[in-house]
């Protein structure tokens, strides 16, 4: 998940960028732009200094720069906006990620991220994280999956001492038209990977999701959360609106 | 369509023989003068086919030798793949126009496998499409095939196998060779060297299109089966006119060509000659698409000749044109615009040619999702479960190909070939060729006459698209003789 800036602390979810990553990474020459929106139905109030998740609307604005066929670097900005608080800016990561070029001819695709970043105290006690995330995906006729099993680090915050956090992602689809694709995408954090928490302190959040592919230029996906643990952030609506521009010359 | 017999009206079938003579003559007048024929050369090692028949009694000029093989693109990257006679293009096969040949084909391979001469107006038999009816070569068997070679031109010869998702099989392979037929008129050669150029691409991999469909895309290119920088220069001299012969023989790609400092005077395409011999800065070939053309060695240096686009030109697709007594680092290609229209290659004043009946003929894709290749259509129906088109003998048929799909399409019809009567809307008359691009969203009309009886295989020649159903069959109406 996607969770990039939550710690695993059971009440620290951060729900700003919420996507299962392909191993696709952005072309040289070539600028992606997403928006990503997430609306908190029904999240936790404010607890020891940290600000509710609760009707909190989440926007993070996230451009990614491709370098080459196989690399690419990301940014984010991360805010939040809530009663009481307004709009807040929450923090900022950097992405860089590379890829099994696809000249490779792997069956699979294979993709490894890595994330670093800051985010304000009031949104997450964990301050500075890191978090590496291999990415597995194999598209077959109209069935797309694809695994992410993040692992986290905190290197700043009370959760310095937990060690490596197990954060998996999952998605499922099937394109029921050339433009409408349609899914099940898993988030979770179960915490420490030497210290499982109990399902009752772990997340795990349930997304049906819809992607338009309604132009090359553009990505949409769509989708409502559900979070069964009470760990976990209980309903989420969550929208990702992305623009591909190109710079140059591209390959023909 | 009309529903009689009807011979074929006078004046409405091009004379090719004709049509070649003025071609050379016209060469010929360019030059000046009428030099002899200068030497004839792959850019590397390729002898021309010239192995014994292992048939047993039966006489043969060629024989072709189907095996897999290891081949070296370039020093670090070799590849195993399947070819004829071990080597990549196959031999150069020099036949004379209207002198019968025997060819022996043997099939080393586990598989059954085929052989079309490309571009040749010969029986059903001997074509080499299964789709057809001729017969497939079976595993560890020969065969021995024999025709007379017609048209004149620069045709060539490849698997008519299909490949659906194994891509070492049909055109991804090295089965492709020139078969080049020599007018029976003899051929006055207005040019001191004639160079054959080959293109393909190697190691295919599917990847997603911009369209949301898989495509095929390529690691590497070569010409003449070497990767740019890795084979022999090809070796010029200042102010001689040196005759290109170039074949894309990619399975799916279509490719540009620029020779920095030179430009091209086209004389024929697909094998016939063109009606303006007009002269450019870039060549286009789709796939199975051939253009002969002429260019005089006037910028001494060394050269690439290659892929204008840098990507291609990267990965191989490219070849040295090196000027006696010059050395350095060749330069390449790459400012060139990328401009091709068949026209300006036509009848300034074209003829106006009544057809017998017009056929529309509408290419679409049919989604199968954005891992799998898409399936594709003529007029609704998906190979085999089409209609065959039913033509008679000796009449004119105006074909409207109707691309209302994303892609562009190399389209090739069997056995004959056919007129360019419009392009994108545009009249045009006089290119004569047996595979046309028909460009995404296009349309693009041509003529042809029912000259050559027997069931005739018209697809697609990108081949994903033919695997995936962009064929049809074009059927001669049965004459009750009684």
């Amino acid at each position: 998940m996607v969770c990039t800036v939550c710690a695993v602390a059971a009440h620290a979810q951060g729900n700003y960028e919420i996507q299962v990553y392909g191993a696709d990474t952005v072309a040289p020459r070539s600028t992606m732009v997403e928006l990503h929106s997430n609306f908190t139905a029904e999240g936790h109030p404010a607890l020891d200094g940290v600000a509710a998740t609760n009707h909190a609307e989440h926007e993070t604005v996230e451009i990614t720069q491709g370098i080459n066929d196989w690399s690419e670097v990301g940014f984010y900005i991360f805010t939040s906006e809530q009663s009481g608080l307004g709009a807040q800016w929450v923090g900022d990561h950097i992405r860089p990620r590379v890829r099994a070029p696809e000249k490779w001819r792997w069956p699979v695709g294979v993709s490894l991220s890595t994330e670093v970043g800051y985010q304000r105290a009031l949104f997450s006690p964990d301050t500075w994280t890191w978090e590496i995330r291999p990415i597995i995906d194999k598209t077959t006729g109209r069935w797309y999956f694809a695994v992410n099993p993040a692992l986290e680090r905190t290197w700043h915050g009370p959760d310095v001492n937990q060690g490596i956090g197990f954060s998996p992602a999952v998605k499922i689809s099937y394109d029921f038209t050339k433009q409408i694709t349609g899914g099940l995408e898993y988030y979770a954090d179960y915490g420490s990977i030497t210290n499982i928490a109990s399902l009752h302190n772990q997340q795990q959040q349930f997304f049906p999701a819809i992607d338009l592919n309604v132009s090359p230029k553009w990505e949409i996906n769509f989708g409502v959360g559900v979070g069964p643990t009470s760990a976990t952030d209980h309903w989420i609506v969550k929208g990702i609106v992305g623009r591909h521009f190109d710079w140059g010359k591209q390959k023909q | 369509m009309k529903p009689t017999i009807k011979m074929r009206p006078e004046g409405n079938v091009r004379d090719s023989t004709a049509s070649r003579r003025a071609f050379l003559r016209n060469t010929s007048l360019a030059a000046g003068t009428l030099m002899a024929r200068g030497p004839f050369a792959w850019t590397q090692n390729m002898p021309i086919a010239s192995l014994p028949s292992a048939a047993s009694g039966a006489k043969t000029d060629t024989t072709l030798e189907i095996s897999e093989i290891e081949w070296e693109l370039a020093p670090k990257k070799k590849i195993r793949t399947t070819a004829y006679n071990g080597q990549i293009p196959g031999p150069l096969v020099r036949v004379t126009e209207g002198k019968p040949v025997s060819i022996e084909i043997v099939n080393r391979l586990d598989r059954e496998e085929i052989v079309h001469w490309h571009g040749q107006w010969i029986p059903v038999p001997v074509d080499g499409a299964m789709e057809e009816g001729s017969p497939m070569i079976p595993a560890g068997g020969r065969t021995l095939i024999q025709f007379s070679p017609r048209p004149a031109g620069l045709h060539w010869y490849h698997t008519h196998a299909m490949a659906h998702r194994d891509l070492k099989r049909g055109l991804y392979s090295g089965q492709f060779g020139i078969l080049h037929v020599a007018p029976a008129s003899g051929d006055p050669g207005a040019y001191d060297q004639e160079q054959f150029i080959v293109l393909h691409d190697w190691e295919p991999y599917y990847t997603a299109s911009d369209d949301g469909s898989m495509m095929v895309s390529y690691v590497c290119g070569s010409v003449n089966g070497r990767m740019l920088g890795h084979g022999e220069p090809i070796r010029v001299r200042e102010g001689g006119r040196v005759l290109f012969q170039i074949l894309n023989a990619s399975a799916t790609e279509a490719h540009w060509l620029a020779l920095p400092g030179h430009k091209f005077q086209v004389l024929a395409m697909d094998g016939a000659p063109v009606a303006t011999q007009a002269t450019v800065e870039t060549l286009r070939l789709g796939p199975a698409e051939r253009i002969t053309a002429l260019v005089t060695m006037d910028s001494p240096g060394v050269w690439v000749l290659g892929e204008p686009r840098k990507d291609f030109r990267d990965a191989g697709m490219g070849v040295v044109i090196e000027y006696a007594g010059r050395s350095g680092k060749p330069q390449e290609p790459g400012t060139e615009k990328l401009i091709w229209d068949y026209r300006v290659f036509g009848d300034s004043t074209p003829a106006v040619y009544t057809p017998d009946a017009t056929i529309p003929m509408v290419f679409t894709s049919r989604f199968k999702g954005h891992g799998a290749l898409d399936e594709w259509m003529i007029n609704g129906k998906s190979w085999p479960n089409t209609d065959a088109i039913i033509v008679h003998e000796g009449l004119r048929y105006r074909l409207v190909f109707d691309n209302r799909s994303m892609d562009d399409h190399p389209v090739h019809l069997h056995r004959h070939n056919f007129e360019l009567m419009s392009v994108g809307g545009a009249s045009t008359g006089g290119v004569h060729k047996d595979v046309v691009i028909v460009e995404a969203g296009t349309k693009v009309a041509v003529d042809v006459v029912a000259t050559n009886p027997g069931d005739t295989l018209f697809h697609c020649h990108q081949q994903d698209h033919m695997d995936m159903g962009f064929m049809a069959l074009f059927r001669y109406a049965q004459v009750n003789k009684a």
